[in-house]
């Protein structure tokens, strides 16, 4: 019933912009005004930068009027995105976490951009073909596209070379697998007593961050986190996913070199940069920070595999909500070309750390030059070649909280990985239910 | 040594040998130095230097050579006198229409007689179940309708009658005797002015614990007020402030955040060092221990 009626809205907004297509806006007095949502994924002085870019946009572009609009962490940018769609006043466009598509596109709140490519006279395949081809999954449903890669990250592990100099490990030849990367893990903690002082390991689990470090634990073993191709499956108990979270759990019980509890992001870097632990897992997003701040040698290195290689990918895309009107569709898509430009991916990827999409943003001299005196950010750029797309269901937010609850509860070492996980498959289970009824269990 | 004294020389003659209050006190005082702690650990982390370095972010121990960079970067980042002024006009807007629906409804519980007036009521304290969360997408259709999206309005609007301060107000009014009010009746005073003159005067303890815990909730909204506001020049300090505390996978600078928290606190915190003992009376008077 509620899935009939969402189709039967999906159809009616659907008609009412073929309309505004067909009968195009009266041409108005000045510039179109558009809101482009942004979240902040890297700290303020990006904010600025966010500014300073829509400034350089709207100087060059007078016929449009862009206004960056600040909306919080990508979970909450997901909720105002939608509130505002349903209170009818849709942003124009929105920098949107990369594996909420899906889930939006099931739910009719996606612009499908195809007709505005082929507008530009290019088809969807050199438009894309800009693009890193892993970027592609999580940008792409049923072969239409639904968004634009913007800024893209892989999870990296940071190693802090010095202390594993004095630890006697080469930081050249990095830890490729799991086993090696314990055994690195033990050399490099430090105690005194029963105290720890230094940390072999630290790995990031917060809302948000722990899913897609399960995800990326989960790859290395082997194993995937979600159907891709279809929305309404998660693996979460299984093999793979059993293998990933005892290891973790392990590194925190068994050889105590991963301090317990869960451990927000930031506090991972911090931890890192202040020397209390010797090595991370954590985005190349974060990889300007810890460039600006460590005051030692570090390196950064693949993550390693049990059984595979393989990460995925995370970031965010620039979509186009539904029900906007053509002219403010057409604005937004000038921004959205413009922002995924060779030169301006690269500039905002020299800024942030994250890696430009754009594959042509390294070709640039600015990019060339950069790389040749910062290596360490190619990592993410090879990693690429494994990397797969990032989870994306019906209702992603709270497919994910449903692992990550149980994940924290784990490494907090209130509950076994085995009886963790069942739990988690089965609260999963539950919110796709509805998804299921109307989708793969409704026969004919 | 004030503290000593009161414990022991000003303490009541009956109480002065017994320990029991005194263990009472102590564990008062540590209570405070548990919560004073952050509080301490935010202003040391404000003025300490960058040069540092981010081992020394976790010390309480102050820095010997005090900065206010941090308080300059936060200061530029965030437009701090506009984000002030947008949260204040949003609080007293708030307030001010609260304190007329609250009175009217309070009064209306409590001493007017009509139909259905306690399944009313009920309902009306249901709604203090409700997660705002909940209400965030109908709330905002209806400001979106109303023309009010992106407007400081809309931001207040869905606040403007309370249940709590009706429930508060109504068990005020309950306690004022009917007796002066029937003197009133007999001088020939209308309704409202038996409400102004009667029963708003004697309810200020109650008005005055209610206007702490509005301001104090509406200061700290963070998700709401972001639903609502798009121009950055409409932001309310949260908003402003989280541009530089959310992260998702990035990092963050902790003496920045430690500053701009600070000044985000600061105007509370004053009014309530300067009114401190009129805010704790007017808990202790109106019931709400």
């Amino acid at each position: 019933m509620l899935f009939s009626r969402r189709l039967m809205l999906g159809l009616a907004m659907a008609g009412s912009m073929a309309g505004a297509l067909a009968f195009p806006a009266l041409a108005g007095e000045g510039p179109t005004e558009i809101d482009l949502f942004f979240p902040v994924p890297v700290d303020g002085k990006l904010a600025r930068d966010m500014g300073t870019l829509i400034k350089e946009f709207n100087e060059t572009h007078p016929d449009v009027k862009a206004t960056a609009v600040y909306t919080g962490s990508y979970d909450d940018t997901l909720i105002k995105t939608r509130a505002a769609i349903k209170a009818g006043k849709p942003p124009s466009a929105v920098i949107m976490s990369a594996n909420f598509l899906l889930d939006m596109q099931i739910e009719n709140e996606l612009t499908n951009l195809d007709a505005l490519i082929k507008a530009d006279g290019t088809t969807k395949e050199q438009f894309l073909g800009q693009f890193f081809p892993a970027l592609q999954g999580n940008a792409v449903i049923n072969r239409s596209v639904y968004g634009v890669p913007f800024h893209n990250s892989t999870p990296l592990l940071y190693i802090n070379a010095d202390k594993a100099k004095e630890a006697g490990l080469d930081p050249n030849k990095p830890p490729q697998t799991w086993a090696e990367l314990t055994d690195w893990a033990k050399k490099l903690t430090k105690r005194e007593g029963d105290k720890v002082t230094q940390w072999g390991i630290a790995i990031p689990c917060a809302y948000d961050y722990c899913g897609w470090m399960m995800e990326t634990l989960t790859m290395s073993n082997g194993g995937r986190y979600y159907n891709e191709e279809f929305g309404g499956e998660v693996y979460y108990d299984t093999p793979s996913m059993l293998g990933a979270l005892t290891w973790w759990n392990d590194l925190v019980t068994k050889h105590k070199v991963h301090a317990p509890g869960a451990t927000p992001g930031p506090a991972v870097s911090t931890s890192f940069i202040s020397g209390n632990a010797a090595m991370m897992m954590l985005s190349t997003g974060s990889l300007t920070y810890v460039r600006d701040n460590a005051k030692f040698a570090y390196k950064v290195a693949f993550i390693p595999r049990n059984v595979r290689n393989a990460v995925p990918i995370g970031g965010a895309s620039l979509i186009v909500p539904a029900g906007l009107e053509a002219d403010k569709q057409k604005a937004a898509w000038t921004l959205i070309k413009w922002m995924t430009s060779p030169e301006k991916s690269g500039w905002w990827s020299r800024a942030t750390g994250y890696f430009a999409p754009n594959m042509a943003a390294y070709k640039t001299p600015e990019m060339v030059d950069f790389l040749s005196k910062n290596p360490d950010a190619k990592t993410a750029v090879e990693q690429l070649d494994v990397a797969k797309p990032w989870f994306a269901t019906y209702k992603t937010v709270p497919v994910r909280k449903t692992l990550e609850d149980e994940v924290m509860l784990v490494l907090n070492g209130k509950k076994q990985p085995k009886e963790a996980l069942a739990a988690a498959q089965k609260a999963a289970d539950e919110t796709l239910k509805p998804y299921n009824a109307e989708t793969s269990l409704k026969l004919p | 040594m004030k503290l000593f004294d009161r414990l022991f020389r000003d303490a009541p003659l009956a109480t002065r040998g017994e320990i029991t209050p005194k263990l009472g006190f102590l564990l008062t005082v540590l209570l405070a130095i548990v919560w004073l702690i952050p509080f301490l650990w935010m202003v040391v982390a404000t003025l300490r230097p960058a040069s540092d370095g981010i081992n020394a972010m976790a010390e309480l121990m102050p820095s010997l050579k005090p900065t206010l960079d941090n308080v300059r970067d936060a200061w530029e980042i965030g437009d701090f006198p506009r984000y002030t002024l947008n949260t204040t006009i949003i609080c007293a807007g708030i307030l001010l229409v609260q304190f007329a629906t609250i009175t009217l409804a309070g009064f209306a519980f409590a001493r007017l007689a009509f139909v259905g007036k306690t399944l009313i009521f009920y309902l009306f304290l249901m709604q203090l179940m409700l997660v705002p969360v909940l209400l965030i997408v109908p709330n905002l259709s209806l400001v979106a309708q109303l023309g009010l999206y992106d407007t400081l309005t809309g931001v207040m609007m869905p606040f403007f009658a309370s249940a709590f301060g009706t429930f508060l107000m109504r068990q005020a009014f309950e306690a004022i005797p009917t007796e002066l009010e029937d003197a009133a009746l007999i001088d020939g005073a209308s309704l409202f002015q038996r409400i102004r003159h009667i029963y708003v005067p004697l309810s200020v303890p109650s008005f005055s614990a209610f206007a702490i815990i509005s301001v104090t909730s509406h200061w700290n909204d963070f998700l709401w007020p972001l639903m609502v506001i798009n121009s950055p020049d409409k932001r309310p300090l949260t908003v402003g402030l989280s541009v530089f505390t959310k992260t998702a996978e990035g990092t963050q600078a902790w003496g920045t955040i430690a500053a701009g928290t600070l000044m985000v606190i600061a105007p509370l915190l004053i009014t309530f060092l300067i009114f401190q003992k009129r805010f704790i009376s007017s808990f202790v008077t109106s019931g709400i221990k």
